[in-house]
């Protein structure tokens, strides 16, 4: 009797010991989660970043130090790292290189997990996105496995010195003409009064790049100066390949031959277009609205001017519609890499959704007290100074990924301080304006993959050589139409098929 | 022997075309130390070239002063002075046997070498193998994979195959084993071999870049030029929000200041060595 009393007992205890520690596995086990980071120390087990995420979300995050390198050396260390069969538990994908991953099944499949585990983030992203990510499921089951990012409003414009319009008295351009007479002030009448005609109207950077403010005005679909896809003729096109191109085209080169371009506008790189902006010479420029701020004060710092930056109304040329292209569907952020352990899989979910969560947003944005910002006496935070030898690297911006006015609104406000506010409120304000100057277009989130096996379309080899030479005036602008041909013959047939398909599947 | 004019003009032509081409070398260098010494609105605006614009030591202090740095100066150093004298070694031990007729298997293990230069093993093997050893994430990695090269020990072997056999008799006749002719005759009298592989190791491992990128992830255990990437490392496009520090320097005058440290060391050294490496590409290319 007492045998069994004593077994019975034992069997409870054993029972209830099994509990205890299935209760202890819902302490999330720890995450390694790879992404970007510009020269940031690595998020360390134990460091100040680990245990900042671990009472954030309840789950600690480790990231080691991995180069970025433009992508490239990123893309190498994990491909390294998936060969020898250790991928992190979740990454940034590059170069479309999920693709393949999700085709060998490496990839988690987050279609049901999403709405039941990380609701916040699910609901964050937009049903048009999903629909987007669901499309470019390469496996053709229309399955979700990553997660894009969003971005609400149009990010760059053609940005112009509203102060040197002042200085000569002249009104903000509305029409073609008005913007090319500007143009031409800002040659001859020097509006930075330094009394020598140093001024550079507006240009761009090589490979016709960063002009797209120019090209918009023919309703040219472009981003960052790669030409996108859009409906033209009630067809998804390629939009260098259009004839809204070639108009395009013509009159930038009247531009340039006129000398209302930076001559070295298809020499330029970043470091040197960038140069003759920050060095208060640049009349009209295009970047990001919401980093205008980082200009202004380059120019103060350079000049002494408090130059002031504000983006322009888009600008319709005649029987064209403008407006500044906006890509809704970002980059892929993260893949989970595909397992069965369940608290494994209930980190990462854990994880998504605080990340997609808005309550959380100001905290992932700030970091932690003391490393990467401070709090004052009424609770508001601010973000303290860049310092890479002592910031551990961040892994989340939900403001920029999961991108809105408010969101990146609020993120100007965590960085302005008395010092800087005169900048970034030109920002704040050039951002107000970003939804309602933006153009929406029907390739928005048209995956990579239609350009495999075309490596040189994807690259826009072809276009570059066409469109750099045509402005330059080396070309005629006849030539376009060789260009056109010689793009579709060359694989621009087989990729715009491929890019209609995809655009038959999401319009469903 | 009376140098004619026409020798004498082509003499200063070449030394004309020479200077110019030494000057088109340093430019580069030049512009580098520049932008070191430059300030951080100057480096903005694109306005360094030759001479340093708004002249700063601020770039030099933050290096000065950063120990990140020096540690990784330190280990750079201690790897590099490590493994040349491992390197000379075991390429002294495996070039001499191999450069003896007489020595049976010579032939074979040095077919065996060659193939190893022309069959280069692909990435991911190489790095399941070396990380296999244990070397992942282990300063050791810095040397053990650089310290024996086909192509120097080659040189080596060649140089040795010209050495008077008669020298070697004479030690053999006096009572010396291989051991000790190898280590009191033959290797005393090679020393300019000796300075040229230890100058090809030495340079290998100072400059090595894509090994410690593949195998090194602990930053801790950068070696100078990871570090210096580091530095360079700017963000491109990808500008986040961010404050921006009230420095100085940036990453364009701190990365300038950083390649300007850690050449000083190879250009302080390569006076000392050049007459040496001036021979050392000789070597080994007339067969005796």
């Amino acid at each position: 009797m007492t045998k069994k009393l004593v077994s019975m007992m034992l069997a409870v205890m054993l029972l209830a010991g099994l509990t205890v520690s299935f209760a202890a596995a819902e302490d999330y086990p720890d995450l390694e989660i790879w992404s970007n980071n510009n020269g940031y120390l690595a998020v360390e087990k134990g460091g100040a970043l680990y245990n900042f995420y671990k009472e954030l979300t309840g789950v600690g995050i480790t990231q080691p130090y991995i180069e970025w390198n433009g992508g490239t050396t990123y893309q190498e260390q994990l491909n390294l790292r998936i060969a020898a069969n250790e991928m992190p538990d979740m990454f940034i994908p590059v170069n479309g290189m999920e693709t393949d991953l999700i085709r060998a099944g490496a990839i988690l499949d987050l279609t049901d997990l999403l709405p039941e585990k990380a609701p916040h983030l699910y609901a964050a992203i937009p049903e048009a996105v999903w629909d987007v990510v669901k499309a470019n499921d390469p496996t053709g089951q229309g399955r979700i496995y990553y997660i894009p990012g969003v971005l609400t409003f149009a990010r760059s414009g053609g940005i112009i010195r509203q102060d040197w319009l002042d200085a000569l008295n002249m009104e903000m351009p509305k029409t073609q003409e008005e913007f090319v007479e500007v143009l031409r002030a800002f040659r001859d009448k020097d509006p930075n009064g330094n009394g020598q005609a140093d001024e550079i109207p507006t240009g761009g950077r090589a490979e016709a790049r960063w002009m797209d403010y120019l090209f918009s005005m023919y309703g040219v679909a472009s981003w960052e100066g790669y030409p996108q896809w859009d409906l033209y003729n009630g067809e998804l096109t390629y939009s260098a390949v259009t004839p809204n191109m070639k108009e395009a085209l013509a009159w930038i080169a009247s531009l340039y031959a006129e000398g209302l371009l930076d001559p070295e506008t298809l020499l330029n790189d970043k470091a040197a277009w960038d140069g003759k902006i920050n060095s208060g010479r640049v009349g009209v420029y295009h970047h990001w609205a919401q980093a205008s701020y980082e200009y202004a004060e380059s120019i103060k710092d350079a000049t002494g001017t408090e130059a002031k930056l504000v983006v322009i109304p888009p600008i319709s040329a005649e029987g064209y519609e403008g407006g500044y292209t906006q890509l809704q569907v970002g980059s892929v952020q993260f893949v989970v890499t595909n397992t069965r352990d369940e608290s494994k899989i209930n980190a990462v979910m854990r994880v998504l959704d605080c990340y997609g969560n808005d309550e959380m947003r100001e905290q992932f944005v700030l970091g932690v007290p003391g490393m990467h910002c401070t709090y004052d006496e009424n609770g508001k935070g601010s973000r303290l100074p860049v310092d890479m030898q002592h910031q551990e690297n961040m892994i989340f911006h939900p403001d920029e990924t999961l991108a809105s006015i408010e969101s990146t609104t609020d993120s100007l406000n965590m960085i302005r301080s008395e010092d800087t506010a005169w900048a970034v409120d030109q920002s704040i304000e050039n951002l107000s304006h970003m939804v309602e100057y933006g153009r929406p277009i029907a390739g928005d989130g048209v995956p990579n993959s239609i350009y495999s096996d075309y490596p040189d379309i994807q690259n826009r080899i072809l276009y570059a050589q066409y469109a750099s030479k045509i402005i330059t005036g080396e070309y005629p602008i006849d030539k376009f139409d060789e260009f056109v041909e010689k793009w579709y013959a060359s694989g621009g047939n087989a990729v715009t098929e491929r890019a209609r398909e995809w655009y038959r599947k999401v319009s469903e | 022997m009376k140098e004619s004019r026409s020798d004498a003009a082509f003499s200063a032509v070449m030394t004309g075309i020479m200077i110019v081409f030494a000057l088109i070398a340093l430019i580069p260098l030049l512009n580098i130390l520049s932008l070191s010494l430059s300030s951080k609105v100057a480096v903005e605006m694109n306005s360094v070239n030759l001479l340093p614009v708004g002249t700063t030591l601020d770039s030099w202090k933050f290096i000065a002063g950063n120990g990140d740095i020096w540690r990784s100066f330190a280990i750079t150093l201690f790897s590099t002075a490590a493994g040349v004298v491992l390197a000379v070694i075991l390429n002294a031990l495996m070039a001499y046997p191999l450069s003896k007729t007489y020595f049976a298997p010579g032939k074979i293990i040095m077919m065996l070498v060659v193939g190893t230069m022309i069959f280069k093993a692909p990435i991911v093997p190489y790095f399941l193998t070396v990380r296999g050893y244990g070397l992942y994430n282990n300063v050791l990695v810095l040397i053990v994979p650089h310290i024996l090269s086909a192509y120097n020990m080659a040189i080596m072997r060649t140089f040795f195959k010209q050495f008077p056999a008669e020298v070697e008799e004479a030690a053999c006749i006096d009572g010396c084993g291989m051991f000790g002719t190898l280590m009191k005759i033959v290797l005393p009298s090679s020393k300019a071999v000796l300075a040229t592989e230890s100058l090809f190791y030495g340079l290998t491992i100072w400059n090595q870049f894509q090994h410690p990128m593949m195998f090194i992830s602990k930053v801790e255990l950068y070696p100078l030029q990871l570090k210096i990437r580091q530095l360079i490392n700017a963000g491109g496009d990808l500008s986040s929000m961010v404050v921006r520090a009230n420095v100085n320097y940036n990453e364009t005058t701190l990365g300038a200041a950083a390649v300007v440290f850690a050449i000083i060391p190879i250009i302080a050294i390569y006076p000392w060595v050049q007459k040496y490496f001036a021979k050392g590409a000789m070597l080994g290319s007339v067969k005796g």
